[in-house]
């Protein structure tokens, strides 16, 4: 079909197309045939200048639809031509528009008019920078008569209605895509910030303004509301602009890296945005009673709710509500500085405008309970979070006592005390408001109390506010023990679900413990009470009642006061929380509340080592929150490095105090010390791990908390694994797990932490010698029993017995764990024990060579040994550890090459696929880890001492894996981007070992070289064209030197098949201008591309003439071959292949591909 | 997940050849000092699945299940769930109320009729482990009348192991034996059942 040109278009065209499109439109709709319907309309907007006929559509077509579908032509039509078109046109295509709107302004399709209204804002920021700023003014004169109303209610709206998408087609998150650079939308952005943003917001102010009045006083909906809602709503979009030119002024350049970022010394941890205009604003915002006019508006709309026309959630009401809770998060520059003052009386304003949508709490509650909306009393404390994250917790407090005889954190915790009343009644329903409501306030607080900077400095809350914190910790606290308790019986089958409440649960427990610490005097004796109490119920209740409820209510507590007691980790050393280190003033430990807590639920946990007990109360859920408690708290109090250590103070006030609470602070520190009862506990811990490991047979999630939490986290420090390994426990654990089978029966990943735990300990050995001969005893026997098995005449035959298969795979899986945990210190005595089973591997590969899941054990094990020992090893180790790996490959390869797998099942199918890709990537990953050996070397002597070349040795292993390797299996993303790194690594690093492989072995790693320039992940693609840069670059360095370079293989032979370089660049250059593909590869396809080339020139000239040859249009064709001659030509680019011409012949394929894909692909 | 999985009626079990592999008629007495580990014969088993587990009928020296922890069967391994060998395709597992024992839910696929089964078992307790034996043969010939001849380790011939009814599969073997290559097959056996589990060309290396 041809487009729809309209030079010269009669009046019966211009009909007929308009029918055409007409046509089009409605069989969409009525969805006949609508690939031909959609590509009638695309012709449309991808024909030459459909500016008139489209201008007619709109004008005449009586089918919205179609006015639709020719707006959004001209805006197609404009941003592709944009460039071509002459001044003219441009701006009467805007007007067009904008008179347009304004002219139907009362069309009941609204949606046409704010495409059409779109279309002008999109084209009016194309020509943003190339309009005189007189020719905007026109165009802005023309919306500011109508914003002010004289053509009445409808234009007005209508001019709102076009500020609106001009504003969000200037922010660039909400921008339309041009085409065009960031950097032309960042320099409208901050061009329109500049000059009109707050003309903007003015003219809709006082639009606002006029029509106020008679809002108020008129009694039913008029439609002055309409314009007051959408002034309102423009006014919020305005404030939520993401400001930049705030007090530093405008910056000369524009920097289009350090726009996303702005260090901002005041933000805080919370949800909330905050905006800072900047000085300039503040006549329009604070000076001129602009928030009185708002609160006024909302004011008199309250009083209306009852009536026709206006309710609590009606569009006018919504609108209004959020611009004030916006007006809350107002702060940087825009208030001077006069220490606050302004801003507070700002806040304060806002404040007594807001208190009626949630004061007195209880009443505002019983009526949302009795069935009114919730949506004010959200906005309320969606406006103490707001004002929660601008201001101190003392000036937050201060800001209602001057209305109020209480301040305003009793006011949240009050309010959040009601919430959490009406959530432990409904706790049951599915997301009640009240769920939201909590979750907010719980923000507030957060934003209220957590860490203001850096150095930890907390923010410390008044003793009326301290008050709040505490009766609502308590209160959460029953709550949060009601639920439990009524939640008990209830069997949480659905595993996604619970995972997500896990961690929304996690983060609710985080918040909690922050306001319990801002009161942790009183909240932490409170919680040790608590704790108390329900051990005691327990007790009374042993044998006589049913534990359920209460064991779940411990289960809650020992959540909390983990949260309340420390923090996580996150890989690094907690220290004890600011809050727990200074609120105490007791010197004496034993009186320290936060030692009385944790004793006391130590105390309770060491029951569960007497075996009756165990099984009467300590479940394995219950067992879990104990181990999780143990965990976290050890991270932090246990033998705390701290202890030692003290931290200096800032003694500028209040002297006693701050005394006071440093020797309180050592006292705490140094109880659970080394030399006090750090050594008890950490018995105590060890025991009851052994316990959970070996009874509670098959509770996996128990017993792998114990492994990979608690056990874990004990070996990571030095100064614990000391007193680790001298204690009995200890090494009765170690000792079991080498010499009995009862720890058999732990899961695999299990047995490979608790093997890497039992290594690691190791460091607390005092001397290399006895470390060494620590892991002998420990590991020795499993490997002992490997070799003896491996011996076995009938080793054939008893190995497919489930029973052997069983232990074969858990001594693989400990020997991995072991692996894994080799240090500098122990290296040799896991050496020694990996030599001893290597034969055994081998043994075992073959028999158990249709055992995949044993096999794939055995390939891991090797992996990490290798990967643990490889960089260590003397030259004459790594010849042993080389000729193993490749009989390892060479075996592997023999069992499962030419392999297919029968079944019936669809899914063992895809499962024994899966299991070969993972075999394979073990084995790339063994070929990565022995290529590591020539960057990182700990050995005395070098390897090439020995005569190995380890190049050669991982081109062989890759020519051994490499025919296992299927395209098939390549489709695993994993695999292939293993197998690319590893390539690509190996031509960057070696090419010269490449060029020595035979043509069978080097035409496969070319195959899926190939392959992979065509693969859709960027990423390896990058890698792919890395590998040919490198390649190409080796064989042009060489022939230039006058060497032999890729030799037979650059060659080809003879006429049947040409060099493999001439094929790469024959593919390259077809990929680059006619394929798709992600623009950040350019840079990557240039470095290949200049070696190619300068490798291959004459097949480069006859590709660029055919090229040329192949072109009709003249205009296109010179084009093109201008295009290819500055290609190698401009920017001074030489025949060398050094970094700055590699920059300049990037900087020219750009320009080319600018130039001419565009034709090239479309033609 | 499985829709294409087909209740595969390979033999039925009148038809069934079991032929006790002599290798591992001394199982017992070379495998129990080996492995110390005791295991336990949990009392919950169901009458069912008592008779495939110790087999203590005279013929047969080896045992077709071993006992083992539900807890410690991973995926990829197998299974006996209503007394059909299976292999593990997925495991996942859950309390019986909150403060209850864990329990294992195992999906497992048939690995001779490719049906999917499903189990729930407490983590702490024995599950039944098939006892599963893969050989590998030579194949000689395919007779007219769906049979393979198989060519043994020690040189005799083993002419019981019927081809498999499926097209498919049947294809895949047939078009490789008469493209005249040297084809291996793997035979699977389970619990008294056998059956072609895989293919390999060796060809042109040997």
């Amino acid at each position: 079909m041809q487009g729809f040109s309209d030079g010269g278009a009669d009046l019966a065209q211009l009909q007929s197309t308009m029918h055409t499109i007409e046509l089009a439109c409605s069989s969409i709709q009525m969805h006949i045939n609508p690939a031909a319907a959609e590509a009638t309309l695309l012709s449309l907007s991808q024909s030459p200048q459909p500016y008139k006929i489209c201008k007619y559509i709109l004008e005449n077509s009586q089918l919205a639809n179609a006015r639709f579908q020719a707006a959004s032509a001209i805006r197609d039509a404009a941003m592709r031509e944009w460039g071509s078109l002459p001044p003219e046109d441009k701006r009467s295509l805007i007007s067009f528009c904008l008179c347009f709107v304004m002219q139907r302004a009362s069309s009941p399709e609204g949606y046409v008019q704010a495409k059409v209204s779109s279309v002008a804002a999109q084209l009016m920021k194309r020509g943003w920078l190339d309009f005189a700023a007189a020719e905007k003014e026109a165009f802005f004169y023309q919306v500011n008569q109508a914003i002010i109303g004289i053509h009445g209610v409808d234009v007005q709206f209508i001019g709102i209605n076009f500020l609106e998408s001009l504003v969000s087609e200037f922010s660039p998150s909400t921008s339309t895509a041009m085409g065009l650079p960031r950097e032309f939308h960042e320099q409208c952005r901050t061009l329109l910030e500049l000059d009109y943003l707050k003309t903007f917001y003015s003219w809709v102010r006082d639009a606002a303004l006029g029509v106020t009045n008679r809002i108020i006083e008129s009694d039913a909906e008029i439609p002055e509301v309409k314009v007051c809602t959408a002034t309102l709503r423009l006014m919020l979009q305005i404030l939520s602009w993401d400001f930049r030119n705030d007090s530093s002024g405008m910056k000369t350049g524009i920097n289009v890296f350090s726009a996303g970022v702005r260090p901002d010394s005041e933000s805080k941890r919370s949800e909330c945005i905050l905006v800072q205009p900047g000085p300039a604003w503040r006549d329009v915002l604070i000076s001129s009673g602009h928030i009185g006019w708002l609160l006024g508006l909302y004011g008199a709309l309250r009083q209306k709710f009852s009536r026709d026309g206006y309710w609590i959630d009606c569009p006018i009401a919504v609108s209004a509500r959020k611009l004030i809770v916006q007006f809350c998060t107002l702060t940087g520059t825009i208030f001077p500085s006069d220490d606050g003052q302004m801003q507070e009386h700002h806040l304060l304003q806002l404040l007594s405008g807001i208190l009626a949508w949630m004061d007195p709490p209880d009443a505002v509650s019983q009526a949302i309970e009795n069935g009114k909306s919730e949506s004010e009393m959200l906005d309320g404390c969606r406006a103490l979070l707001a004002m929660a994250s601008v201001t101190t917790p003392i000036l937050f407090d201060q800001l209602l006592k001057s209305i109020r005889p209480f301040g305003t954190l009793t006011l949240l915790s009050t309010l959040m005390c009601e919430v959490v009343k009406v959530l432990m009644i409904n706790f049951t329903e599915d997301e009640p408001w009240s769920w939201v409501a909590r979750d907010i306030l719980l923000d507030t607080w957060t934003a209220l109390l957590v860490p203001m900077d850096s150095t930890g400095g907390i923010p410390l809350l008044p003793p009326e506010g301290k008050h709040a914190a505490a009766n609502l910790f308590a209160l959460i606290v029953e709550s949060e023990l009601k639920v439990a308790s009524a939640t008990a019986a209830y069997d949480d089958d659905d595993a996604s679900y619970l995972q997500a409440s896990i961690s929304a649960m996690d983060e609710r427990l985080s918040s909690y413990a922050l306001i319990a610490r801002a009161a942790a005097d009183i909240t932490i004796p409170l919680l040790t009470g608590f704790f108390a109490e329900r051990f005691a119920q327990l007790n009374q209740g042993r044998g006589i009642s049913d534990p359920t409820e209460t064991l779940e209510e411990l289960y809650s507590l020992l959540l909390i006061c983990g949260h309340v007691l420390a923090d996580e980790g996150e890989g690094e050393t907690p220290l004890v929380p600011n809050a727990i280190q200074t609120h105490f003033t007791v010197t004496e430990a034993e009186m320290h509340p936060v030692v009385a807590l944790s004793s006391s639920i130590i105390r309770f946990a060491e029951q569960s080592l007497d075996p009756e007990m165990r099984a009467s109360i300590f479940s394995p859920r219950l067992m879990e929150a104990v181990v999780w408690f143990l965990g976290r708290w050890s991270h932090t109090y246990l033998m705390s490095p701290e202890e030692t250590k003290d931290i200096n103070y800032n003694f500028s006030h209040n002297y006693e105090h701050q005394h006071q609470s440093l020797l309180s602070r050592k006292a705490l520190l140094s109880f659970f010390g080394e030399h006090n009862q750090g050594k008890a506990v950490l018995d105590i811990m060890v025991r009851i791990s052994v316990t959970t490991l070996m009874s509670y047979p098959g509770e996996n999630d128990l017993q792998g908390l114990t492994c990979h939490q608690l056990l874990h986290s004990l070996v990571r420090r030095k100064n614990i694994c000391l007193h680790l390994v001298s204690l009995d426990s200890w090494r009765n654990l170690a000792n079991a797990f080498s010499n009995e089978k009862s720890l058999f029966l732990l899961n695999s990943a299990n047995q490979r932490s608790l093997a890497q735990t039992l290594v690691l300990s190791a460091s607390g050995i005092r001397n290399s010698e006895a470390s060494n001969q620590y892991i002998r005893g420990l590991m020795g026997p499993m490997a002992t029993y490997l070799v003896d098995l491996s011996n076995k005449n009938d080793l054939k035959s008893i190995a497919q017995q489930p029973d052997i298969i069983l232990s074969v795979s858990c001594l693989f899986e400990r020997l991995r764990g072991a692996a894994s945990a080799a240090e500098p210190r122990t290296q040799r005595a896991i050496y020694e024990i990996g030599i001893s089973v290597m034969d055994p591997v081998l043994l075992l590969i073959e028999v158990y060579k249709h055992e995949s899941a044993v096999v794939y054990l055995l390939l891991k094990f090797v992996v990490n040994w290798v990967d643990g020992q490889i960089s260590y090893l003397e030259a004459q180790e790594t010849v042993i550890v080389i000729d193993f790996c490749m009989r390892l490959l060479q075996l592997y390869s023999s069992q499962n090459i030419g392999k297919i797998s029968v079944s019936l099942s669809s899914s063992l199918l895809s499962e024994a696929k899966t299991e070969q890709y993972k075999d394979l990537r073990a084995l790339l990953q063994l070929l990565s880890s022995l290529c590591s050996k020539d960057l990182v070397d700990f050995s005395s002597d070098s390897i090439d001492a020995q005569g190995t070349n380890i190049s050669q040795v991982v081109y062989l292993g890759l020519h051994i894996v490499n025919p296992l390797i299927s395209l098939e299996l390549l489709k695993y993303p994993k695999l292939c981007h293993d197998y690319f790194s590893l390539l690509s690594h190996m031509l960057e690093v070696y090419p010269e070992t490449l060029a020595q492989l035979n043509g069978e072995a080097f035409g496969h790693v070319l195959g899926t070289l190939d392959f992979g320039l065509h693969h859709q992940d960027p990423e390896v693609v990058n890698m792919c064209l890395g590998a040919l840069k490198a390649l190409s670059a080796y064989h042009y360095r060489e022939m230039a030197a006058g060497k032999q370079g890729l030799g037979s293989h650059a060659a080809g032979n003879g006429n049947l098949q040409e060099g493999i370089l001439s094929r790469f660049l024959r593919s390259l250059l077809q990929l680059l201008l006619f394929e798709d593909y992600s623009p950040d590869l350019v840079g990557a396809a240039a470095d290949a591309l200049l070696p190619l080339i300068l490798c291959e020139q004459g097949l480069y000239q006859r590709l660029g003439n055919e090229l040329i040859e192949r072109q009709v249009n003249p205009t296109l064709k010179s084009r093109l071959m201008n295009a290819l001659q500055s290609l190698t030509t401009a920017n001074h680019v030489s025949y060398t292949l050094d970094r700055v011409n590699y920059k300049r012949f990037r900087k020219n394929l750009n320009n080319f591909l600018i130039e001419v894909r565009g034709f090239l692909r479309t033609m | 997940m499985d829709g294409q999985d087909q209740i595969y009626d390979y033999q039925s079990p009148s038809e069934m050849t079991y032929e006790p592999l002599t290798e591992l008629s001394n199982w017992a007495s070379s495998t129990c000092h080996l492995l110390p580990v005791v295991f336990f014969i949990p009392e919950y088993r169901a009458m069912s699945d008592e008779e495939h587990h110790f087999d203590s009928k005279a013929d047969a020296g080896a045992s077709k299940t071993y006992p083992q922890q539900a807890g410690t069967i991973r995926k990829n391994g197998y299974i006996v769930i209503k007394a059909r060998p299976c292999k593990v395709v997925e495991v996942s597992t859950s309390k019986t109320g909150k403060h209850g024992h864990a329990k294992c839910h195992f999906v497992g696929i048939d690995i001779f009729s490719g049906k999917k089964l499903e189990d729930i078992v407490p983590s702490s307790h024995n599950c039944d482990v098939p006892h599963v034996n893969r050989t590998d043969y030579q194949l000689i010939d395919i007779s007219e009348d769906g049979f393979v001849s198989l060519l043994t380790e020690n040189g005799n011939t083993k002419d019981d192991l019927r081809l498999p009814t499926d097209e498919n599969l049947l294809g895949q073997i047939k078009d490789g034996f008469a493209e005249g290559k040297d084809l291996v097959v793997t035979v699977m056996s389970a619990m008294g059942e056998e059956q072609i589990c895989a293919l390999k060309d060796i060809g042109p290396k040997n």
